[in-house]
C-alpha cells in the first residue's frame, strides 16, 4: 500500500547568514510513516526540521529558499508563503527539541501551555488532556503528585518525556522529533519507540536519531543528511 | 583565592560602613528625631506639620522614589523589550549608544537640565510652575531610565536560543512568548536592575537640589509642592551643623535612609517572589 504524500519539499535551501546548510533538497514524506534522518553531527539535521514548522524564522540570520508544501487535509499549501498563519502551523506540526526545554512554569502548566494559547477555558478538559498526554509519554506515574512543582527540577530524562507529552497534547498531524530518546535509558527509550509506532497511525513522524539500531527498529524510510544533501539509505 | 579575598574585602567594607553608621547613629534614633514634638497621630494624618523632625524628609524621599520608579519602570521595561525583541539591528545599535550615553550623564547635569526646563516652562507657559516634587521625580526618572532599559534589554537578550524557541514552537505569537516566557525567565536580572535604580533614587542629592528640595517644607501636600528629602538633609547637616546634637541627627538620618533602601530592596524581592510563585507553580 502506498501512503499519500504529507510533506513535499522542493529545491529547499537553508542559510545561516551567507553559509548554506542545505542545498536544493527535494524529498517527499508519506503520511502515517516514520521517516528517520541520520548523519554526522553539525550537518544541519536540527536546522532541517525547523524548515517544516518555519521555526527558523525566530533565529537571527537564518533564511530559507524553496518550497515546503504540507497537506493538512485541504490540499498542498506552501508554508513558506508570507501570509501562512504561523501559530496554526505550529499547532499542527509538533516539535520535540534535541535538548529538553521545559518552560519556566510548573509541570502542569508546561503541558497545558498550548491549551492556554488557544484560549481553552474549560479546566476539566485541560486537566484530562494533560493527564492523557503525560500517560502517553510514560511520565504520569512519576509526576502525578507533583504537578504544581517547577518543571525545571525534573531530571533530564523526565524533562525529555515532558517535552514529548507537551508536543502530543494538541494532537499534531506532523511530529518533528530531534533525538527524543537521547537522555533516556534503554527501557524508557523502547517505550517511546512503542509510542511512536502507535502514533504513526494518526501522524506523520520525522525522527532525527543517532541510534542506528533504533532507526532500524522503527523507521519506514531512512535518510542520511550530509554534505548539504539528503540521500535515501538503501537496506 | 583572589576572588575570595575580594569577597572578604567587600564584606569588610560593608560591615565597616554599616557598623560605623549604627554606632554613630543608633543613639540619635528615637521618636523625637522623627516627629520632634508633634503627636504621632497628628503627624500621620497630616493634622499638624512636623517641624524639626525627619518625618517630612522620610515621606519626601519615599514619595520621590515611588514616583520616579513609577514613571521610569513602565517606560524602561517597554523600551528594553522593544530594543531586545523588536528593533532592527541598526536601530538597536543606535539606541543602545544613546542609552549608554544617557547612563553616563552625571546627575548634576540631569538636575541642571530639569532646572532649566522648569525655568523655561515658568517663563513661557505658566508662572505657576516652580521646582517641585513632580519635576524632581521626573528628572530622577530620567536619570534611572537608562539603567532599567539596559538591564531589561540585556536580561532578555542573554536568554539562550532554545528558551526563545520553545513557546513559538508550541504556537505562541511573539508577544505571548515575551509575556509568558521571556519576561519571567529574565525576571531576576530585571529586578536587580530595579533595585539598583531604587538605590540611585534614594541617594541622589544633586538632581533634587536643583529641582525642588528645600530644608524645611513639611510633608509635601501634592506633587506640585516643595519637599524635604533625607539625602539632602544629611548633606545640609554635614555642611552646616553647629553642635554635636545636630550632627547626631545627621547620622540618624543616614541610618534611616539606609533602612528605607533596605526595606525597598526587600519589597522588590518580595514582589519578585510573588510573581515567580504565580507564574512558576500551581495549575
Ligand atoms: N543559530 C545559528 N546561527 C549560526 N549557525 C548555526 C546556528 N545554529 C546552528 N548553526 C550551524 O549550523 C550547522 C548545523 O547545525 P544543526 O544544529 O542543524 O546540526 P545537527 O545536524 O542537528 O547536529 P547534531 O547532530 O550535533 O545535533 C552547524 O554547523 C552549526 O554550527
Ligand atoms: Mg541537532
Amino acid at each position: 500500500m502506498e501512503n499519500n504524500i504529507k510533506i513535499q519539499i522542493r529545491n529547499l535551501w537553508f542559510y545561516y547568514k551567507t553559509i548554506s546548510m542545505l542545498e536544493g533538497i527535494n524529498v517527499d514524506f508519506p503520511e502515517n510513516t516514520i521517516t528517520s534522518i541520520t548523519g554526522p553531527s553539525g550537518q544541519g539535521k536540527s536546522s532541517f526540521l525547523m524548515t517544516m514548522n518555519r521555526l527558523w524564522q525566530c533565529i537571527d540570520g537564518a533564511s530559507v529558499k524553496g518550497e515546503v508544501k504540507i497537506n493538512f487535509g485541504n490540499g498542498f499549501e506552501d508554508i513558506n508563503h508570507q501570509k501562512y498563519p504561523l501559530p496554526m502551523l505550529r499547532r499542527k506540526v509538533g516539535m520535540v527539541f534535541q535538548t529538553p526545554n521545559p518552560l519556566p512554569m510548573s509541570i502542569f502548566k508546561n503541558i497545558a501551555f498550548p491549551f492556554k494559547l488557544i484560549g481553552e477555558k474549560n479546566q476539566n478538559k485541560t486537566f484530562e488532556k494533560v493527564e492523557y498526554a503525560l500517560k502517553k509519554a510514560f511520565l504520569w506515574q512519576e509526576v502525578k503528585n507533583r504537578l504544581t512543582e517547577d518543571a525545571g527540577v525534573l531530571s533530564g530524562g523526565q524533562q525529555q518525556r515532558l517535552c514529548i507529552a507537551r508536543a502530543l497534547v494538541l494532537e499534531p498531524q506532523v511530529l518533528l522529533l530531534d533525538e527524543p530518546t537521547s537522555s533516556l535509558d534503554e527501557i524508557s527509550a523502547e517505550m517511546i519507540e512503542q509510542l511512536l509506532l502507535k502514533l504513526k497511525k494518526k501522524c506523520t513522524i520525522i525522527l532525527v536519531s543517532h541510534y542506528m539500531d533504533q532507526v532500524k527498529r522503527i523507521a519506514d524510510t531512512k535518510f542520511i543528511l550530509s554534505n548539504r544533501q539528503l540521500t535515501l539509505q538503501e537496506e | 583565592m583572589f576572588s575570595w579575598c575580594c569577597a572578604l574585602l567587600l564584606a569588610t567594607g560593608f560591615m565597616f560602613i554599616v557598623g560605623f553608621l549604627v554606632v554613630k547613629g543608633y543613639r540619635g534614633i528615637n521618636l523625637e528625631l522623627i516627629f520632634a514634638d508633634t503627636r504621632l497621630l497628628d503627624a500621620f494624618f497630616l493634622k499638624r506639620q512636623v517641624f524639626g523632625g525627619l518625618f517630612p524628609a522620610i515621606i519626601g524621599t519615599l514619595s520621590l522614589i515611588l514616583l520616579s520608579i513609577g514613571f521610569a519602570l513602565p517606560l524602561g521595561l517597554a523600551s528594553g523589550i522593544f530594543l531586545a525583541e523588536y528593533a532592527s539591528p541598526r536601530l538597536k545599535s543606535f539606541f543602545s549608544l544613546m542609552v549608554d550615553i544617557l547612563a553616563g550623564i552625571p546627575s548634576i547635569v540631569v538636575g541642571l537640565f530639569g532646572f532649566s526646563i522648569t525655568i523655561f516652562l515658568h517663563h513661557f507657559f505658566s508662572s505657576q510652575i516652580f521646582p517641585c516634587l513632580l519635576i524632581s521625580a521626573l528628572s530622577l526618572a530620567f536619570l534611572i531610565l537608562p539603567y532599567i532599559i539596559k538591564t531589561t534589554q540585556v536580561a532578555i537578550e542573554s536568554l539562550p536560543l532554545q528558551v526563545r524557541l520553545t513557546a513559538p514552537s508550541l504556537g505562541a505569537t511573539k508577544l505571548e512568548n515575551i509575556i509568558f516566557v521571556l519576561l519571567p525567565s529574565a525576571l531576576s536580572d530585571i529586578v536587580s536592575g530595579i533595585v539598583l535604580a531604587i538605590g540611585r533614587c534614594a541617594e541622589d542629592t544633586a538632581v533634587i537640589m536643583l529641582t525642588g528640595v528645600v530644608a524645611t517644607a513639611g510633608v509635601p501636600r501634592s506633587v506640585f509642592s516643595n519637599f524635604e528629602a533625607l539625602p539632602f538633609y544629611i548633606y545640609y547637616i554635614a555642611s552646616e551643623y553647629s553642635n554635636s546634637s545636630e550632627l547626631m541627627k545627621g547620622y540618624g538620618a543616614a541610618l534611616i535612609l539606609l533602612l528605607i533602601s533596605a526595606g525597598l530592596f526587600a519589597l522588590a524581592h518580595w514582589i519578585k517572589l510573588k510573581i515567580e510563585q504565580k507564574t512558576r507553580f500551581g495549575y
